[in-house]
């Protein structure tokens, strides 16, 4: 029974990272209709830039999550302002390939950068925990936990209480009415896959330090943000906590089932992702089909 | 169309039909001055074994663009999990030769109907996403079906599966070509029939097809469990060639994205443009893979080289032929326009 327990809590910590990395995902589906498969990608750009500061600086990997934050939306400008914005009107499958020769450069030049070694960060309570009984919750996954529904009150308050966030979300139901009135389409599309991408950069930051890094680390991240996606359903702050919640847990207590473990990851949200799909495709929460 | 566009066209037209006659005339001629009989004899060798290395994977990449394009080209449903027919392919003859024994040739027929059982199982309930939600359904199917596999033990899990060394380059050579053959005549088939054209209809319209009496569910599966059928002989043939089946070179999601990359920059939904692809990419990708790190720069290379032709050249090379397009930078401007917010 404490072990089921123990399951839980950590399944519920696990759904805080996919909470963190899902936001910026479900935002840039929601507003561009874009599915960026070169989320992951970024994802882990954010983890280098904290362990790089870790290693170097020796930096807290919490303290450095505002840099990853800041670092990506630079870079996430750039990208969309550059070259997403280029096809924006394109069939799906135009966006789908450019996102994904994104995360190909990307994750070629983390390569080249930083070579395929696995990289840690191990701040020194890395190994303790909090214990409650026979349960124990280790502090760093209760951080990344915090940050990470830190992040979704960002993203509700950037949402409805400011005008930027007012443009974006009239962008995201209608985007040529949004210009009718006076809202700077480009501006707008490049600040929203932004946010995306510094909230991708924190995800990063907080999965560095749970987990060894590796150019390519990032890329089960992508189909993990979907499945979480599609389990709380789009277009909603709220849905994306419930879906990462009940993602991490599926996850936890699906590999501890007993033939099933840890190489299990993938094809547990797969099918997660097609019995959501194909019973309730609006996710548990969601607003839009 | 004016007298010089009519002229225009019809030399281009003369000039693709023979650059046409003279790669098939070199693929199918000049293996057979590089066999060691001809080299006994004395015959001049216009070949190495390197070119038939690439010349095969070209003719495998041929049959993988065109199935892709089968069901993304034609039915307009973008599989991003077609590698898993390839990886299926190439399991089930792995399996029966190396575990059960079967003579290859028979364990090959099996392949594509393994691949093309399961995209009917699986493309039932698939096919009813679209958009986004279909490829990512099934860019999960091919990552999910290779960690199975890779799970499985009496599938060699992750030391994989070896197979008894067939050496013959000429052989897998002309396997791969007849397989490239096979799903270059099915496309074209497939274009000249009501099959076709209810796959053409499906794309355009889902709605409207099924309106004018397209039974859009059966075409969809169909049109699936052809190309998950190429796919599996490709993995098929790739798994006794290679003589050695694991998780990563058969479920390389690397492969998977450029046979996307090669249908859609050759042309998809047409019938040379994935040849057209598959050719151009591949050597290019070998060219600049020089081994090494230079493996690092040509992923690189290659997706900058797909993020410009989705920009640029979204209709993809093959409307440069046959007089619809001409290449110029009022053709780039023109695209980059139309797609731009």
């Amino acid at each position: 029974m404490s072990q089921f327990a123990q399951q839980v809590v950590l399944g519920l910590l696990l759904g805080g990272v996919y909470i963190a990395v899902a936001l910026g995902f479900s935002l840039v589906w929601g507003i561009l209709n874009i599915v960026n498969l070169a989320h992951g990608a970024l994802v882990i750009v954010g983890s280098y830039i904290t362990w790089d500061l870790f290693a170097r600086l020796h930096i807290d990997p919490f303290l450095s999550l505002p840099i990853d934050a800041l670092a990506l939306f630079v870079i996430g400008y750039a990208l969309q302002r550059g070259v997403i914005n280029r096809v924006i009107r394109a069939p799906l499958l135009f966006t789908f390939l450019l996102t994904f020769g994104i995360n190909l450069v990307i994750v070629s030049l983390l390569l080249l950068i930083f070579t395929a070694d696995f990289r840690s960060v191990t701040p020194s309570y890395s190994g303790s925990g909090l214990h409650l009984g026979s349960v124990i919750i280790p502090y760093i996954r209760l951080g990344g936990l915090a940050v990470a529904l830190v992040l979704a009150s960002v993203l509700w308050a950037i949402l409805n209480r400011t005008r930027t966030g007012a443009a974006i979300l009239a962008v995201g139901a209608d985007r040529d009415a949004a210009q009718l009135v006076g809202v700077d389409l480009r501006h707008i599309y490049a600040l929203t896959f932004a946010i995306g991408a510094a909230f991708a950069g924190v995800a990063g930051g907080i999965i560095s330090t749970f987990q060894s890094i590796t150019p390519t680390a990032g890329d089960p991240y992508t189909l993990q943000a979907f499945a979480v996606v599609i389990l709380g359903g789009l277009g909603r702050v709220s849905a994306t906590i419930a879906g990462g919640l009940a993602f991490g847990l599926i996850e936890v207590l699906g590999q501890s089932a007993p033939g099933l473990g840890a190489g299990y990851a993938n094809a547990i949200a797969f099918v997660v992702l097609v019995a959501v799909l194909v019973v309730r495709p609006r996710g548990l929460l969601g607003r839009l089909a | 169309m004016s007298a010089t566009d009519r002229l225009r066209q019809h030399w281009r037209q003369r000039t693709t039909f023979a650059v046409i006659i003279v790669a098939l005339a070199y693929l199918v001629l000049a293996p057979l001055t590089s066999i060691d009989a001809a080299q006994q004899v004395g015959l001049p060798l216009l070949t190495d074994r390197l070119w038939f290395r690439i010349a095969t994977t070209v003719a495998m990449f041929v049959v993988m663009a065109s199935g892709w394009n089968i069901i993304g080209g034609l039915t307009g449903y973008a599989s991003f999990g077609n590698i898993a027919f390839f990886g299926l392919g190439a399991y089930t003859v792995g399996v029966l030769v190396a575990n059960r024994g079967w003579p290859f040739p028979l364990a090959l027929l099996v392949a594509p109907a393994v691949a093309a059982l399961f995209a009917l199982i699986v493309g039932l309930p698939l096919l009813r996403l679209r958009g986004h939600y279909f490829a990512v359904a099934t860019l999960g199917v091919g990552v999910a079906v290779g960690e199975v596999v890779n799970n499985t033990s009496q599938l060699g899990a992750s030391t994989g599966l070896t197979l008894p060394i067939v050496r013959s380059d000429l052989l897998f050579f002309y396997l791969m070509l007849a397989a490239a053959v096979i799903a270059v005549l099915t496309t074209w088939i497939i274009l000249r029939t009501r099959f076709g054209y209810g796959l053409l209809a499906i794309r355009e319209n889902e709605e409207a097809a099924a309106v004018i009496g397209v039974n859009t569910t059966f075409y969809k599966v169909a049109a699936f469990c052809i190309a998950a059928a190429l796919t599996g002989l490709a993995g098929g043939i790739f798994a006794q060639w290679s003589s050695f089946v694991n998780q990563e070179n058969v479920f390389a999601i690397s492969d998977n994205v450029q046979m996307i990359l090669m249908a859609v920059v050759g042309g998809a939904g047409t019938v040379l443009g994935p040849v057209a692809g598959a050719i151009a990419l591949e050597l290019l990708i070998q060219t600049l893979a020089g081994g090494g790190s230079g493996a690092v720069y040509s992923q690189i290379g290659l997706g900058v080289l797909l993020a410009a032709c989705v920009i640029f050249i979204p209709r993809g090379v093959i409307d440069f032929f046959g007089g619809r397009s001409r290449l110029s930078l009022r053709y780039f401007r023109r695209t980059l326009h139309e797609t731009s917010v």
